[in-house]
């Protein structure tokens, strides 16, 4: 089967390049692409190393869904279902024959470095925007209840692989949003009852490049290759706003 | 001819390697007073630490139903899983340790898993005679990097990413520092330091069937013998019970832990034969024995590997303890272990050898320190328990890191030897991309995975060792006048993959050397030509040092001053 992969450095126009891969059960595009590499074309750029969907490094636009290669099986690449349209995300259709070969491109969103691999440091940037670290109470061991464990847990499975952050309209054109990973984890912070600032950081968000410059295409829970909601966080951090102004309104009168 | 390189950067303490063990040691580094630099050839956070799933050991005793737990006793239990070939002055440090360890990181935002009282919950695991593992889910490794990831970034760390370490600089006796290849932009770049920690993990990927993340080749231990440090107990090679079919993807432990069963192709659970008491929770080495035993003898399933029940278990369980395992089995074998058993079969793991070092962190030679994976200190001597890898990263990560700010404070500088190391790598680099002499990485490659995995893996004997000695060699001489196709500067990933199967093929000699000399079995080293333990002539360490092209393979006494030799049943 054929790969259509785009290659190119940062400040080229992307061309394509078609390379014939092996078609074996149980392989994913990494797979695909480390066959490449190995054996037909040892210049094609791309990240990778768990191959098991933990380190986030293999993020890339696969059938024009944002995707991790490694977790992307081969074989399912050529269904019509793979070719979800993510609502609203600004990249052209077309380019490439469904069904019959795979289109692999970088993420949108970010720029390109080279090939498949982008420049991530305005997503970082984003993450370190949001202060991502505990601050600390004191106490050595705190006892948390495993309810709150478990909500938790919806946002520390995040791995940063930036899927979420090249399928938001909104990233695509407001260079200062923080994005769906960032606020995720600025919620989880929120959550977490061992923090000591947490009315601190909800305020952090509220600005329109925080909660308020969502709009809810959802494309970020969508694509999460590891089941994190960041629109959910945000509707609640939302929520958490309203009902703390209707408190001090109360409070006020 | 290149332009000379005559910039230096200069850390009081540079850690190579941006995993657990080298963000914490840049922790304890940072919080002493030192200024110290992290250098990775990857983004921290891609490391393998981040695969790790089952649990960190350390008796909180929050199991109060199943009698007392204590240090010792953890010790104890490592120690006997070691095969007695662990320090035991080493095991007590990081046992005693471990509370504090794992408490740390929980208060520094870890989400641990809870017992119902809400205390971090601990779980059972191989070898143990506690449930003293604590978890959080099956994601142990990926929330205790990410919670150090985000400490260091709380501290202003200078984390220096996808740079590759060509060689560490030395002078007078002492490791100055190293140079290093910008992968992004192909410049080759001088670091001078007072002190440098190998932080780089395992080499996993030296063997075809491993968890390993690929990035794992041996980096560190690589280094150490080109400047002359001598790597410990390299034969010690983990092969893990339970990894994926096909794919070799780590099924965690805490499958077994949490109750799952290994069952053969007759639906027998087999274990009762090798390990009548411990079951599927024997050590790591006990239960890889067994599993290809079973394989080997015709108990296996079509294609060779035996299955992981965890039906038992149930739908709630199965999604609160292990849902990475379950999302696993489902992404990368299209089965749900909530119906149908998880196929998997025995593959490499872990690297109980590495750099050789003292209980503090120390080599051979001064200005250089290693911890974590990457190290021999020795903890785990002949085979490692579950549970106690990640507790060995923050745990001498945290005594490395603090060593060297100390050392440090009474060191100076010297750019000289790394600069002109500088300008000779920067040759070197620009041979193997401009050589049409163009050797094809990956067969190579394949061809050391297979050797490793057939004539070093589970089952060893002379005849087959001394024929995949033979290839490995060859292959490291083939791989010192390697070449690519690519010839760019920028982002040369054909490069980068020569230059690890230089590492890997020169790390795996060591292996087999010291592997074909042990003519005994213990703990993992399994000689089907010397089934017992003999610890009257190999109750030691192996240690392999290269100097002027040649190995020297010498003994060094185990430190056993707690715990008399037993034999080891489970």
């Amino acid at each position: 089967m054929k790969l259509k992969v785009a290659r190119g450095y940062s400040k080229d126009a992307s061309s394509y390049q078609i390379y014939e891969v092996p078609e074996k059960p149980g392989s994913t595009i990494l797979d695909a692409l480390l066959y490449v590499h190995d054996n037909q074309d040892d210049t094609l750029g791309f990240r990778y190393s768990c191959r098991g969907a933990v380190c986030g490094s293999c993020g890339m636009l696969i059938n024009r869904v944002p995707r991790l290669a490694c977790r992307t099986q081969l074989a399912s690449m050529l269904l019509p279902e793979s070719r979800h349209l993510v609502p609203s995300i600004s990249i052209p259709e077309g380019g490439f024959e469904l069904g019959r070969e795979v289109l692999i491109e970088p993420l949108p969103n970010l720029e390109r470095q080279k090939d498949l691999m982008v420049d991530m440091t305005p997503f970082f940037k984003a993450y370190k925007a949001i202060s991502p670290f505990l601050l600390e109470k004191e106490g050595s061991e705190h006892f948390m209840p495993q309810p709150t464990v478990r909500e938790l847990e919806r946002y520390t499975n995040c791995v940063l692989c930036a899927v979420c952050f090249s399928s938001c309209p909104i990233n695509g054109k407001e260079l200062d949003y923080l994005g769906p990973a960032a606020l995720a984890k600025l919620y989880r912070f929120i959550i977490d009852p061992r923090d000591a600032q947490r009315s601190m950081r909800l305020e952090k968000g509220n600005s329109t490049t925080g909660w308020w410059g969502c709009q809810f295409h959802a494309n970020c829970a969508y694509v999460c290759p590891k089941g994190v909601t960041p629109n959910y966080a945000i509707a609640k951090a939302r929520k958490m706003i309203r009902e703390r102004t209707v408190a001090i309104s109360k409070e006020d009168s | 001819m290149p332009a000379a390189i005559t910039d230096t950067r200069h850390h009081d303490a540079i850690v190579i390697g941006g995993g657990l063990t080298g963000l914490r040691a840049a922790l304890a580094a940072n919080g002493a007073g030192a200024d110290v630099a992290v250098i990775s050839k990857v983004h921290p956070l891609r490391s393998h630490s981040v695969a790790a799933q089952g649990g960190i050991n350390a008796s909180l005793n929050n199991n109060k139903g199943e009698g007392e737990d204590s240090w010792e006793a953890h010790a104890y239990d490592t120690v006997k899983g070691s095969d007695y070939l662990a320090d035991q002055d080493a095991v007590s440090f990081m046992c005693q340790d471990a509370p504090r360890a794992v408490l740390e990181m929980e208060s520094w935002g870890t989400t641990f898993s809870r017992d119902d009282e809400g205390r971090i919950a601990q779980r059972p695991f191989g070898g143990a005679g506690f449930p003293r593992t604590c978890y959080a889910a099956d994601r142990t490794g990926h929330n205790l990097i990410h919670t150090l990831y985000e400490k260091a970034v709380q501290a202003g760390i200078e984390i220096f990413e996808e740079r590759f370490v060509l060689s560490l600089a030395m002078e007078g006796g002492r490791c100055r520092g190293l140079v290093a290849l910008d992968i992004a932009s192909g410049e080759v770049e001088a670091f001078s330091s007072k002190s440098t920690l190998l932080a780089t993990g395992g080499y996993g990927r030296i063997f075809s069937r491993s968890t390993n993340a690929y990035i794992n080749t041996g980096d560190g231990a690589a280094l150490a013998l080109k400047a002359g440090v001598p790597l410990r107990d390299m034969e010690f090679v983990q092969f893990h019970p339970t990894t994926l079919f096909g794919t070799s993807i780590l099924i965690s432990e805490a499958a077994r832990g949490e109750g799952g069963v290994l069952t053969n192709a007759v639906g027998e659970r087999f274990m009762s034969r090798y390990a009548s008491k411990a079951m599927e929770l024997a050590p790591r080495d006990i239960v890889a024995r067994a599993i290809q035993r079973e394989i080997d003898e015709g108990r296996g399933q079509e294609g060779g590997y035996i299955n992981l029940d965890l039906r038992e278990l149930g739908r709630e369980k199965i999604m609160e303890r292990l849902p990475g395992i379950r999302q696993i089995a489902m992404d990368f074998a299209g089965i749900d272990p909530i119906s149908a058993p998880i196929p998997v079969q025995p593959g490499q793991h872990y690297s109980m050898g590495g750099v050789a070092c003292d209980v503090n962190c120390r080599t051979a030679l001064a200005g250089l320190y290693a911890a974590g994976e990457a190290a021999c200190v020795s903890v785990h001597g002949a085979n490692r328990l579950g549970g106690n890898s990640l507790l060995e990263t923050l745990v001498f990560g945290k005594l490395a890191g603090e060593n060297m700010a100390m050392d440090s404070a009474a060191a100076s500088f010297d750019d000289g030897a790394a600069k002109a190391l500088a300008n000779s790598e920067q040759l070197r680099l620009k041979e193997i991309r401009s050589t049409q002499n163009r050797t094809q990485t990956s067969k190579l490659r394949e061809e050391l995975n297979r050797t490793m995995f057939t004539d070093f893996g589970i089952f060893r004997t002379a005849l087959r060792m001394k024929g995949g000695l033979a290839i490995a060699s060859n292959l490291a001489n083939k791989g010192e006048s390697i070449g690519v196709g690519d010839k760019a500067k920028e982002y040369n990933q054909a490069l980068i993959g020569a230059l690890e199967f230089q590492n890997m093929s020169c790390v795996a000699l060591p292996i087999c050397m010291s592997a074909i000399a042990r003519e005994e079995s213990r703990g993992s080293h399994y000689r089907t030509d010397y089934p017992k333990r003999d610890d009257l002539r190999f109750l030691k360490h192996t240690h392999i040092t290269k100097r002027a092209g040649e190995h020297a393979l010498t003994y060094a006494d185990v430190l056993l001053d707690r715990w008399p030799l037993e034999e080891r049943r489970y």
